[in-house]
Order: C-alpha cells, then sequence, then structure tokens
C-alpha cells in the first residue's frame, strides 16, 4: 500500500511506522487507554447521526462537513473509526489512520461486527504512507487534532488533499488548554498557560501529549501550506447538555467558552 | 453625516470623541507621530510586522483616523490617504497635523458603517484602534468590502478577545481570570470619567464568518506581543507585562476577492 520509503523498507506493518518521539509516548498510552475506549467506540459506531466532540452537537446543526456521497476521505487519528464509519455510511470512500493497534484492533472488530468495510493504516498523521493529492477531505476528531503535532500533521494534510478539498478537524478548545488544570485534569476559570508560544501539553497523569497553537498561528501554518482557512466554528453546547462520561469541563464552562473548536480550510482547486 | 443618520452607538460615540479628541491629542499624540508606518498601543514597527508592503501609488483609506498621525505616515510613503473620522474636534486636529507635515490627505467626517464612497475606490482599507474599535464590525466590514477593489486589502489592528475575556471590571485592569463569556462578544457600553463610549470586539471565529460572509480571504492574524518593557502612553508597564503572556492587541489582514 502507498509508495514506497525512501529506504525501500514495506510499509506493510508495524515495522515500517516511523514515529516522532512524542508520537511514540502518545502510542504507548493508546495501547493502554484503548480497554476504555471500546465501550464509547461501540456506541458511537451503533449512532446513526454524525455529531461533533463531547457534546454530541449533530452535524445537522453545526453544518462543517461536506457532501460526502463519492468523496475520498481520510482519517488522521480515527482511533476506533466511528466518525469513518458515519462517513462510510453516506458513500464516501474511507481510509482510517491511527498509530495506535489496539485502536484499530477495536476499529476492525466494529466493522466486521456493523458489515461496512473500509481501510485502516497503522500509521502516524505526522507521516502518512499514502500518496499525495488523493483526498476530497481530511477530517480528524479527537485524534491527531489533539495528539499530532500540528507543524507535522497539518503539512501532511495539505499533502493528502486533492485541489479543492478540504481539510475538517475538531480540536480542545484553546481557551479551555490554556486553563486546564493538569493536577485536577479538570478546566478552571483561570489562564494557567501562557497564550503566547503555546504549543504542546504533557499530561502527568497518563504521560500523553497534545497539542494547541495559538489562533493566528494555526492561520499561519494553515496558509504556509497552502490552504485558506473557511472557518473557525466554535462550540456551544446547549444548557443542560450532558457530556457523559467526560467530565473534565462542566456544561456551565462550555456554555461561557469554547470548549471545543471545529478548523475548516481549503486547498484551492 | 449628520448624526441623526447615525447609529445609536456611532452617535455616542461621536459625541465622546468630540468630548475626548483635546485629552486624547495631548496625552499620545507625541508617541503615535512617526517617519515611518507603526501600529497600535506599542506602536511596533510594520517593517517587523509585515503587515503593509509597498504603500506607493496606492488608494487608501483610513477608517477612525483621528488626528491622522497613521494616514499621513502612509501619505510620506507615497498613498493616496483619505481619512476618516465620526469625530469633527479630531479632525480639526487633523487638518493641523495635514498642513504641518505638508502632505495630502483628504478628510472625511462620517461614520465607518456607512461609508460616503464608490464601491471599489480603494486599494488598502486600514485602522489603527480606529473605527474597528467604535463601529460596529457586522456594518463597518462589509462597507470596507465593498469601497474596496478587486484583491484589496483591509487591515486593521484593535483589541482581542482575550482582552474582554480577562478585564476585571473591579480592579479595571486584566488579570488571569476568565471574568466574562467568550460567546455573545460583540459590543461593550462603557461609562466612566470620560463618559460613554461604546465598543465592539468579536470572537475569532465570528471575526472569519464575517470576513469570509463579505468576501474576504484571511491572510494573517498578527497577534501583537510587546517585547519586554515596551513603552506605550496608552498601556501601563502592568497592562504590558499581561500583553506579555496573552493577545491584548492583534491585526487581522484579509483580502478582497
Amino acid at each position: 500500500m502507498g509508495p514506497p520509503l525512501a529506504d525501500g523498507a514495506d510499509l506493510e506493518g508495524p515495522e515500517a511506522v516511523t514515529l516522532s518521539e512524542h508520537a511514540q509516548t502518545n502510542r504507548e498510552v493508546w495501547a493502554k487507554n484503548a480497554a476504555e475506549f471500546r465501550e464509547p467506540g461501540k456506541r458511537n459506531w451503533a449512532q446513526p447521526e454524525i455529531t461533533w466532540g463531547i457534546w454530541h452537537l449533530p452535524e445537522s446543526e453545526i453544518g462543517a462537513l461536506p457532501v460526502l456521497e463519492g468523496k475520498d476521505v481520510v482519517e488522521l487519528g480515527c482511533g476506533t473509526a466511528y466518525i469513518s464509519s458515519w462517513l462510510a455510511r453516506r458513500g464516501a470512500n474511507v481510509v482510517g489512520v491511527d498509530l495506535s493497534p489496539e485502536q484499530l484492533a477495536t476499529a476492525r472488530e466494529l466493522q466486521a461486527e456493523h458489515g461496512i468495510e473500509f481501510s485502516v493504516i497503522e500509521a502516524s498523521a505526522e507521516d502518512v504512507p499514502l500518496p499525495a493529492a488523493s483526498f476530497d477531505l481530511v477530517v480528524s476528531e479527537y485524534g491527531a487534532s489533539i495528539w499530532a503535532d500540528p507543524y507535522l500533521w497539518i503539512p501532511e494534510a495539505a499533502r493528502l488533499l486533492r485541489p479543492g478539498g478540504e481539510l475538517v478537524f475538531l480540536t480542545n478548545g484553546l481557551i479551555l488548554e490554556l486553563a486546564w488544570l493538569v493536577e485536577s485534569e479538570h478546566v478552571g476559570e483561570t489562564l494557567v498557560y501562557d497564550y503566547f508560544g503555546f504549543h504542546r501539553l504533557e499530561d502527568p497523569q497518563d504521560g500523553s501529549i497534545v497539542f494547541q497553537l495559538p489562533y493566528g498561528e494555526w492561520i499561519r501554518l494553515f496558509r504556509a501550506n497552502g490552504l485558506e482557512v473557511e472557518d473557525l466554528i466554535e462550540l456551544q453546547p446547549p444548557e443542560g447538555a450532558d457530556s457523559g462520561r467526560w467530565d473534565f469541563v462542566t456544561n456551565e464552562w462550555a456554555r461561557k467558552w469554547p470548549s471545543e473548536e471545529i478548523w475548516k480550510a481549503r486547498k484551492p482547486a | 453625516m449628520s448624526s441623526s443618520d447615525l447609529t445609536g452607538p456611532a452617535r455616542t460615540n461621536r459625541e465622546f470623541w468630540d468630548r475626548q479628541a483635546d485629552r486624547y491629542q495631548l496625552e499620545h499624540t507625541e508617541f503615535i507621530s512617526r517617519d515611518e508606518p507603526h501600529w497600535g498601543t506599542w506602536q511596533l514597527p510594520d517593517s517587523e510586522l509585515g503587515i503593509l508592503g509597498e504603500l506607493s501609488g496606492l488608494d487608501v483609506l483610513e477608517l477612525g483616523c483621528g488626528a491622522g498621525q497613521f494616514g499621513i505616515v502612509l501619505a510620506q510613503k507615497g498613498a493616496r490617504v483619505v481619512g476618516l473620522d465620526n469625530s469633527e474636534r479630531q479632525l480639526e486636529h487633523a487638518r493641523r497635523n495635514v498642513e504641518a507635515a505638508g502632505v495630502e490627505m483628504e478628510l472625511h467626517h462620517g461614520s465607518a458603517e456607512s461609508l460616503p464612497f464608490e464601491d471599489g475606490s480603494f486599494d488598502l482599507v486600514v485602522a489603527d484602534h480606529g473605527a474597528n474599535r467604535f463601529a460596529d464590525p457586522y456594518l463597518w466590514v462589509p462597507e470596507s468590502a465593498r469601497v474596496l477593489r478587486y484583491r484589496g486589502v483591509l487591515a486593521f489592528s484593535g483589541g482581542t478577545a482575550f482582552e474582554v475575556v480577562c478585564l476585571n471590571d473591579e480592579t479595571d485592569t486584566w488579570d488571569a481570570m476568565l471574568h466574562r463569556p467568550y460567546f455573545g462578544l460583540h459590543k461593550r457600553v462603557f461609562d466612566d470619567e470620560d463618559g460613554i463610549v461604546v465598543e465592539f470586539e468579536l470572537g475569532y471565529g465570528d471575526w472569519i464568518r464575517l470576513f469570509r460572509r463579505s468576501g474576504f480571504v484571511v491572510e494573517a492574524l498578527v497577534e501583537v506581543q510587546p517585547p519586554e518593557g515596551a513603552i506605550s502612553t496608552y498601556r501601563s508597564e502592568e497592562e504590558t507585562e499581561w500583553a506579555r503572556r496573552w493577545p491584548m492587541e492583534q491585526i487581522w489582514k484579509v483580502r478582497k476577492l
């Protein structure tokens, strides 16, 4: 699958996965976390509707995605691949990419259970073994958009897109990230981190590394990779909406400040 | 534009600036009178921020030109500059400054919310803590798009959503607390010793959607971090310290397509 590596190594199989140091760390974290993501993955696969983020805001109201029928789509950091499953059911030709073999095992199991087949590839979004200009849509939700370095995965996303193609991804809200209390794993009402220079944050509990950038820096990065900014949708849940098991942010907080945001960018035709 | 044609906020702000103009110029004019283009409350050089580029021969409109300090420098760089301000008192200062500088700069009295210019008249629309702060973006941004030519640029410096969210009303200064919601940012009314003034700021996504809807492509959002010890007649040392950690000032650059 895909073009050969420069050194001639075979891309099939985990030994070909080239990982940055933080990707290696995150891969180990996901090996441990994968078990507890099986049940949410199952529930999401069973859900008919496309929804975004921890508040399950319906795509029918958010309108972040283009028409999916017949489109070639790659999901970066697909995890259990529920997003991919939703897009595949709407007629997209989907490829899921994730660096965690444990997460992909769940994805394959759920594919079989639901009779929805699409390719899943074990790789980091920072170095994707797929050919350039081969997708109409690159999507990420609680995937590469959070756990991969934007300075590495945004150029990859731009490379994978055809002219006219779109990049749509959901990240943690920047304010949420800046107000993150690592000790309690909750978001507070005080900015703990400086905005300028914000890039990565290490979770001292499980050692995972997450990424987020200042708004102007995202825009600069998109432009530097030939992408035009289409939208920034800051998600506000309705009053009383429940985030289920994700209790790091309250509904009250998320009604005031963005807990999640969706960037949309396009590669000009 | 007669006062009765103005929106409520534009009328309020006209009165505010007519009252405030003399004192404002006394406090700041020396600091903001420059030989080269500088932006914002720390007067950072455009040569470092890289916003404006070549100005010679461009038709430029400045929205909220005040006493003309920003526009005069652009005129000195070879641009044909038109300055618009909502305050007649500010324009009196501007006329004096333009004459003293010995440049051509056409001055208009009016609100940026309803521009007295033909479609496609300008190559560049600029504002430096000008109309963008004191006029409704949902009115002045589409108006700027209308008067710009194809591929014309809108560039403006102003406050930020963080500046709004983190202002502590009780101490009247900034700290690390999220004092106010981010969602719904648009208009704020201040009633202090200078009287009532209405200021506008939007969230990042709202700015981007407004630009896109108005026919602009977003080229840059330059978030200004003042250098350590940067001086300002607008900001205290404590405020500058805050602004070194979180954005207090930003410059949008968008292009009409």
